[in-house]
């Protein structure tokens, strides 16, 4: 008996021991999680340790590895954000803040009367490896960038490109084409003689080949990339002497990085982590207007359910059922926009803006969109079971801004009556369905548009593997013809009110057919050290060259 | 040759073609048609997931004249056994791994450094697990009931639940953010190794912690083991000599087991840490349907994995004489 009694005793102690102890472990976990970071220190209100420019590092995240060091083949915005303008340069360069396009290269352009060809001098320039810029150069760099198929849809109107001499170089253009202002601005101009050289190894080395403000020193396609300033730059040295590029694909690691002073430049902030990155960078930051934009388009000729998409007021009726408003909070985190326009009037000068009323816009309405159900000739009954629309597919991670941006969207859409699926996979799954018109509905992104007339990708018939909605067609829901004559039409003159003229009627023909809705443009979060001046802020192209420490 | 028996520790004499070289010859042997299968799967797997390496590589402008005829010059068209055979062909015989169609680069080239890096990372995880968890996990049995039983199993039962990921963010946010002790990303010097290690190894550890007390609690209540006791055996001598190494064998199969999900599944503190990994290479190819890297990342680490069970097997040997004894029973 005495030893059962001393026993459970024991049994006891141990008992409340183990308690204690698994209270204070979650505890000190909860502690830990739950406390806020402490505010950083006002700008200037601590000594801002002296800066060597000559040694010191500018460090800037990227999210995954350098594709290649050849500016033909990066794909993504973060590469180009380096390889562009960084390194390499063209015959123009692009102003975001301002819009618009301003000369680089080429000194001056003279446009003939007819408009098909295009006379540019050139600047005083050289390459990183020594070499003088020439216009064999300029030939050579556009002859190159004809023969890859990523360019067609700014190369493809171009005759030819000829050196008349050393500086001059002239475009000869199958049409009049005024929009060729992007056309300068994309192709970008590389030295003949070393591309020639290094051949297949071109893209995968460092290398001297662009005229630009910084020379890749060190690439490694597995941790990142090392620049260093180009010190016969012809516009001068730059202030930032070294530039390092850190792979940092996690968000959450990133922000810990730039808050413990590890980086000091963080583009393309992320934005559930934006409060924090607020508080560590104190006046250190901006949240700016990204020129990207997410779409919902609709497949007029889909199958599904009896062609219900083919019906005008069933769209009509799922575009009033949607609320950017809750959209921008689930997908932006609150901080993006809603959209109404294919480019932000604000960075591209012909792009019609909505605040002229030009065109339909469909505001948030859901019982307009209840109307346009009946008017399509649904009964109160159907509308109250459901009516099938069919899947909203979309791509990206099922977690990322696009998959909770279509969940938004079926909410939404359930509120009026009408079902859907979601169906969210990788890109390289769901982009040749897009494109090959095999979809009921789904949400797309456009990004970096400067010129109104690169929506000929999305609407014209030639553009076959590019557009998501097909214009051309039998059924379709818009006179094609007429519209693909406004594309035209809006190249065929330099003046930007005619050309306005002609992309608000286009655009104007779009919103009424009820095929593509622009949701939300997607912001831009920046945040930078104190020890950094990084001059005037671009949402997208930020120029390094630009940028100072401060002293 | 002669070769010390674990157990009783007497020696023990092998003539002159040892049994172990042909039981390790043979396992390697077998690396052959696991590889072979493993490659076989893969290839299978990727090429029924939609979504082609043109489309990747050229952009949403490129035409579609333009991406079939980028697939066709990968030969990316071709039925599956030909194309499945060029490339075991490539492999084999030229050690020829091919392109990756994002980077351009020669495959072994972009692979092997980060696979290096992921090995390092994961023994170094697995040495860490092993080290504290058998030692805790031996004191635990032996002590059973007292409170170097009950705090390391709590503290066990705890850990082993917490996701690696949790515990590296914890980690970068109090060693790296609020102390300042640690770098927070990339590799370099061994400061650099210390939380991605840690993270990575702390659930194993206390996975292993569980394992070796119950393996060890098993063996501890045996027969042979009170026999020892009542022979007057001195307490060090029974649990060392006696019941340990009749309670390592599981432990070391989860030890195993645990390297080879460390090399896989690193690519979690990989992402975190920023560490030029093996497995967040593979990852990040997936979403451009760079087939070359994803395949030859899949079979370098098939091959770790394998030579690492083989590894287990052939200290199995020498732990367990009963296992050398079913070959010298089975050979030739």
């Amino acid at each position: 008996m005495l030893i059962i009694i001393k026993g459970g005793k024991q049994m006891n102690k141990k008992r409340l021991l183990s308690l204690l102890l698994m209270l204070l472990m979650m505890v000190s976990v909860l502690a830990g999680c739950g406390q806020k970071p402490e505010p950083a220190e006002e700008p200037g209100g601590t000594e801002t340790p002296a800066v060597n420019p000559d040694e010191e590092v500018l460090t800037i995240r990227k999210t995954a590895s350098l594709q290649s060091t050849d500016w033909e083949a990066t794909t993504n915005t973060f590469d180009m954000q380096i390889m562009w303008v960084q390194v390499f340069e063209s015959l123009y360069t692009i102003d975001e803040a301002a819009g618009g396009y301003q000369n680089q290269l080429a000194k001056e352009v003279a446009i003939s009367e007819d408009g098909l060809t295009y006379t540019v001098t050139l600047v005083d320039a050289t390459f990183q490896n020594g070499d003088p810029l020439k216009a064999s150069d300029v030939v050579f760099s556009y002859k190159r960038a004809m023969e890859n198929s990523r360019f067609n849809y700014v190369t493809s109107m171009i005759k030819s490109v000829e050196a008349s001499d050393d500086k001059t170089v002239v475009f000869t253009l199958d049409y009049p084409y005024s929009a060729i202002s992007h056309t300068f601005w994309s192709i970008k101009i590389s030295s003949e003689r070393e591309v020639t050289e290094q051949g297949d190894k071109f893209g995968t080395v460092p290398h001297t080949a662009a005229t630009g403000p910084y020379i890749i020193t060190e690439y490694d396609v597995a941790s990142g990339l090392k620049l260093k300033a180009n010190e016969n730059y012809w516009k001068g040295v730059p202030n930032i002497k070294n530039v390092e590029y850190i792979v940092i694909s996690d968000d959450a690691a990133a922000v810990i990085a730039f808050e413990n002073d590890e980086l000091e430049y963080l583009p393309d902030a992320p934005l559930s982590e934006w409060d924090s990155l607020v508080a560590a960078s104190g006046e250190n930051n901006s949240l700016t207007k990204g020129n990207n934009i997410r779409f919902m388009a609709i497949n007029y000729l889909s199958p599904t359910n009896n062609n219900i998409l083919g019906n005008l007021k069933v769209r009509e009726a799922i575009f009033y059922a949607i609320n950017k408003d809750n959209i921008n909070a689930a997908a932006a985190s609150g901080y993006g926009a809603p959209a109404y326009e294919y480019m932000p009037h604000e960075y591209v000068a012909t792009s019609p803006s909505y605040e002229d009323g030009g065109f339909k816009i469909y505001d948030y309405d859901p019982e307009k969109a209840k109307s346009m159900l009946k008017e399509a000739g649904f009964t109160d009954a159907q509308i109250a079971e459901g009516i099938d629309v069919g899947t909203l597919m979309t791509y990206g991670a099922a977690t990322a801004e696009k998959a909770k941006a279509a969940q938004v969207i079926q909410a939404n859409l359930a509120e009026v009556g009408l079902k859907c699926e979601i169906y969210v996979a990788e890109a390289a799954q769901v982009t040749p369905k897009l494109y090959a018109q095999d979809y009921d509905m789904c949400i797309f992104g456009d990004s970096g548009n400067y010129d109104f007339n690169n929506i000929r990708q999305q609407v014209h018939s030639e553009s076959t593997g590019m557009y998501v909605v097909k214009y051309a067609d039998d059924k379709s829901p818009l006179d094609y013809k007429r519209l693909e004559e406004l594309v035209a039409l809006g190249v065929s003159t330099a003046d930007t009110e005619e050309r306005l003229g002609y992309y608000t009627e286009l655009w104007s023909m779009v919103m009424d057919s009820a095929t593509i809705l622009p949701l939300y443009h997607n912001p831009v979060g920046i945040a930078w050290s104190s020890k950094l001046d990084p001059g005037g802020l671009s949402p997208t192209y930020y120029h390094i060259y630009n940028f100072k420490w401060v002293q | 040759m002669a070769f010390p028996c674990l157990r009783c520790g007497d020696a023990i004499l092998y003539k002159g073609d040892s049994i172990m070289y042909r039981y390790v010859i043979k396992r390697l042997l077998f690396l052959i048609p696991t590889i072979l299968g493993v490659t076989l799967i893969i290839y299978a797997v990727m090429s029924i997931t939609p979504g082609d390496p043109g489309r990747a590589m050229l952009g949403t402008s490129a035409l579609q004249a333009d991406v079939d005829a980028y697939n066709a010059a990968l030969g990316y068209n071709l039925p599956f056994p030909i194309k499945y055979l060029n490339y075991v062909k490539a492999m084999v015989f030229e050690q020829d791994f091919g392109f990756s169609y994002l980077t351009k680069q020669p495959v072994f080239d972009e692979i092997w450094p980060r696979f290096l890096e992921t090995l390092k990372l994961a023994f170094l995880g697995v040495f860490i697990a092993a080290s504290v968890g058998i030692p805790f996990g031996i004191y635990a049995a032996v002590k059973q009931y007292s409170l170097w039983d009950t705090i390391p199993s709590l503290v066990a039962f705890f850990m082993a639940a917490f996701p690696s990921f949790v515990l590296g963010l914890l980690f970068l946010y109090y060693f790296s953010l609020k102390l300042n002790l640690l770098p927070s990303y990339g590799i370099g010097s061994f400061e650099h190794y210390i939380m991605p290690a840690l993270a990575i190894s702390i659930p194993p550890a206390a996975q292993n912690m569980r394992f070796t007390k119950s393996s060890m609690l098993e063996a501890i209540r045996q027969d042979y083991v009170r026999t020892a006791r009542a022979k007057g055996a001195a307490e060090r001598t029974v649990v060392w000599k006696h019941a340990l190494r009749n309670a390592l064998l599981p432990v070391v199969t989860q030890i195993g087991l645990s390297l080879g999900v460390l090399i896989a599944g690193a690519v979690v503190a990989e992402k975190i840490f920023s560490i030029p990994g093996i497995g967040s290479l593979i990852v990040d190819r997936i979403a451009y349907k760079d087939e070359p890297v994803i395949i030859a990342g899949t079979i370098l680490i098939s091959i770790c994995f394998t030579l690492v069970m083989l590894l287990v097997d052939i200290i199995y040997a020498f732990i367990d004489p009963r296992i050398r004894a079913k070959y010298s029973n089975t050979k030739g």
